[in-house]
C-alpha cells in the first residue's frame, strides 16, 4: 500500500507540474458550464410559462433536480467519454515508452502496487475534476434562496453515480494505456471503446425483448439515470464495479506480461 | 554474492545470452564487455528481474531472483543503458520517489536523497526539471538513483556514457571507492575503463561468454610468443585480448 501510495503521489506530481490536468479541468468546466446555463435557460422560461398561464400545478412540479440536475449529470457523464482518455493515455504508455518502467520492475514493487497507484492518481483528478462542478448546484441555492430549493440527497447520490461512472471509465483508460507505447494510439483507442458504451445505448430503441435489456444494460451513461433520480439501484453498482475490476485486472495483467514480451 | 549458472535468454529465435555463468564475490567490481549485441543489458536485465531468463538461475546474496524477487530487488541499485528519469519532475521529487518505492523511511528519505546528490554531483541542479538537464546531467541523476538506499549490489549499464571526460573520472572515482562496500557489476564499451576500475573481466560475444578471468591472467594467457632468450612476450592491452576474442 505504500507503495501504491507513492506512485500515486508521483503520477499527481506529473499531472500537475505538466498542463493535462488543468487543461482537462477547464475543458469539463468549460462544457459543463455551457450545459448548465442552457438547462438553467430552459428552467427559467417553462417556469415564466407556467407563471403566465396561471398553471399551480405544473409549477408544483417544476423542481431542480429533474428540470435541471438529471439532464445536467447525464450531460456530464458524456462529457467524461472526451475527458477521460486525455486523463489515462500517459499513465502506462509513457513508462513504457521512457523505459522508466524498468526502474518499477527493477525496484521492491509489485505490479499490483503500479496498478493501484496509477490507479489512485487517476482516481484522484477524477474527483478533483467532478469537484468543480458542485459550483452548478451551490449557486442554484444561492440565487433561489429557497431553502427546499436544491435537494442535496439527490445531487450527492448523482455524484456518485459520476464518480463511479468515471472511475469504470477511468479502469478502462488505464487498461487501454497499458496495452501501447504511444500515448495517441491509448487516447485513441480508449475514446472509441467509451464512445461505444455510450452510442451501443441508442439502438436500444431499435430492439425489443431480451436484446433490448441486454444493450441497455450495456449502455453505461443510462446507469447514471437512477443516482440522478435520487436511488441506488443494486443493478447500476454492479455494472460499475465490476467494470472497475474487469479493467484493474486485465491492466495487471497487461503490465505483469510485459516484462516476458 | 551474485551468482549466476547457465543463464540463457531466447527471444524468438534469436539467442540473445546463451549459457552464461558466472559469480562475482562481495565487494568485487566485475567489468562486462561485449561488442553491442552481445547480450550485455539482456543479462542485466535477468540479474535485477527486470526480465524472466529462458533457463538457467540467478541467485543475488542467496536469493533466487526468479523465486524472491522483491528480496533481490531491495538489495540492489540498477542504472539501465537510458537513465530511467521522469522527465516532468525535478531531480529533488524523482529522488525522493525513487527512495520512497526502495522503501527508505520517510525521516531518512531527505537525508539519502542529500546524500546520493552531493556524491554524484547533482546538488547544483537538484531543483531543476530532469527534462531540461544536458545528457551528461541525467546520467547521473539516473546514478544517484541507483545508488538510493545504499544497496549491497550496484547493476551499472555503461553508467560513464554522455559524461565529459572530467565527470568520466569523477565517476571512476566514485565508482572505485564503492568498491568493497558493494559488489559492483559495470558493463561498458570504454576498455581503459575496465582496467582503470575492475579486477576481473566477463567478455561476452553473441551471448557467449569468451573469457571470464583476472586482467592478469587475461593478460598472461594472451601475451605474446617468449622470445628466444626465455623473456615473456610481450603483454597486449585489453583491447587487443577483447578485439581477438570478440572478432571470432
Amino acid at each position: 500500500m505504500k507503495n501504491a501510495l507513492a506512485i500515486a503521489k508521483k503520477e499527481l506530481n506529473i499531472y500537475f507540474t505538466t498542463p493535462i490536468a488543468y487543461v482537462m479541468f477547464t475543458l469539463f468546466v468549460v462544457i459543463g458550464s455551457y450545459f448548465f446555463l442552457r438547462l438553467l435557460g430552459a428552467y427559467e422560461q417553462a417556469s415564466l410559462m407556467y407563471m403566465r398561464f396561471n398553471n399551480p400545478e405544473m409549477m408544483s412540479r417544476l423542481n431542480f433536480q429533474d428540470a435541471i440536475f438529471r439532464a445536467l449529470f447525464g450531460n456530464m457523464g458524456v462529457i467524461l467519454i472526451f475527458v477521460v482518455p486525455f486523463l489515462t493515455m500517459r499513465l502506462v504508455a509513457e513508462e513504457k515508452k521512457q523505459k522508466t518502467i524498468e526502474l518499477l520492475y527493477s525496484t521492491p514493487v509489485t505490479p499490483g502496487q503500479i496498478v493501484w497507484g496509477k490507479y489512485l492518481a487517476a482516481i484522484a483528478i477524477l474527483v478533483c475534476t467532478l469537484a468543480f462542478t458542485l459550483l452548478y448546484p451551490a449557486l442554484v441555492q444561492v440565487v433561489a434562496k429557497d431553502p427546499n430549493g436544491v435537494e442535496w440527497r439527490s445531487i450527492f447520490l448523482g455524484y456518485v453515480g459520476l464518480f463511479l461512472l468515471g472511475a469504470a471509465y477511468m479502469a478502462l483508460g488505464l487498461f487501454v494505456s497499458s496495452l501501447t507505447e504511444s500515448q495517441v494510439v491509448a487516447a485513441l483507442i480508449t475514446f472509441v471503446v467509451l464512445l461505444m458504451t455510450w452510442i451501443i445505448g441508442w439502438t436500444a430503441a431499435e430492439t425489443e425483448g431480451a436484446t433490448r435489456e441486454v444493450v441497455t444494460y450495456l449502455s453505461s451513461v443510462s446507469h447514471l439515470d437512477s443516482f440522478s433520480k435520487g436511488t441506488v439501484d443494486l443493478k447500476d453498482l454492479v455494472y460499475f464495479l465490476s467494470i472497475c475490476a474487469i479493467g484493474l485486472f486485465a491492466t495487471h495483467r497487461a503490465v505483469e506480461a510485459h516484462r516476458w514480451s | 554474492m551474485i551468482e549466476v549458472s547457465h543463464l540463457s535468454k531466447t527471444y524468438r529465435d534469436l539467442k540473445a545470452v546463451d549459457d552464461v555463468s558466472f559469480q562475482v564475490q562481495s565487494g568485487e567490481i566485475l567489468g562486462f564487455l561485449g561488442p553491442n549485441g552481445a547480450g550485455k543489458t539482456t543479462t542485466m536485465r535477468i540479474l535485477t528481474g527486470v526480465l524472466p531468463p529462458t533457463s538457467g538461475t540467478v541467485k543475488v546474496a542467496g536469493f533466487d531472483v526468479f523465486e524472491q524477487p522483491l528480496e533481490v530487488k531491495k538489495r540492489i541499485g540498477y542504472l539501465p543503458e537510458n537513465p530511467p528519469v521522469y522527465t516532468d519532475m525535478t531531480v529533488r521529487a524523482y529522488l525522493r520517489f525513487v527512495a520512497s518505492i526502495k522503501g527508505v523511511p520517510a525521516k531518512a528519505r531527505e537525508g539519502e536523497v542529500d546524500r546520493v546528490a552531493q556524491k554524484t554531483n547533482c546538488t547544483q541542479f537538484i531543483q531543476r526539471v530532469i527534462g531540461n538537464l544536458s545528457k551528461g546531467q541525467k546520467q547521473r541523476v539516473g546514478l544517484a538513483q541507483a545508488l538510493l538506499g545504499d544497496p549491497e549490489v550496484l547493476i551499472l549499464d555503461e553508467p560513464t556514457v554522455g559524461l565529459d571526460p572530467a565527470q568520466i573520472i569523477e565517476v571512476r572515482q566514485l565508482i572505485k571507492s564503492l568498491a568493497g562496500k558493494h559488489t559492483i557489476v559495470l558493463s561498458t564499451h570504454i576498455l581503459p575503463e575496465v582496467t582503470a576500475i575492475c579486477q576481473k573481466a566477463l567478455i561476452i560475444a553473441q551471448g557467449k561468454v569468451v573469457a571470464y578471468d583476472t586482467l592478469d591472467n587475461l593478460q598472461r594467457a594472451h601475451a605474446g610468443a617468449a622470445t628466444a632468450d626465455g623473456h615473456a612476450g610481450p603483454t597486449p592491452s585489453l583491447e587487443e585480448i577483447f578485439l581477438k576474442l570478440t572478432s571470432a
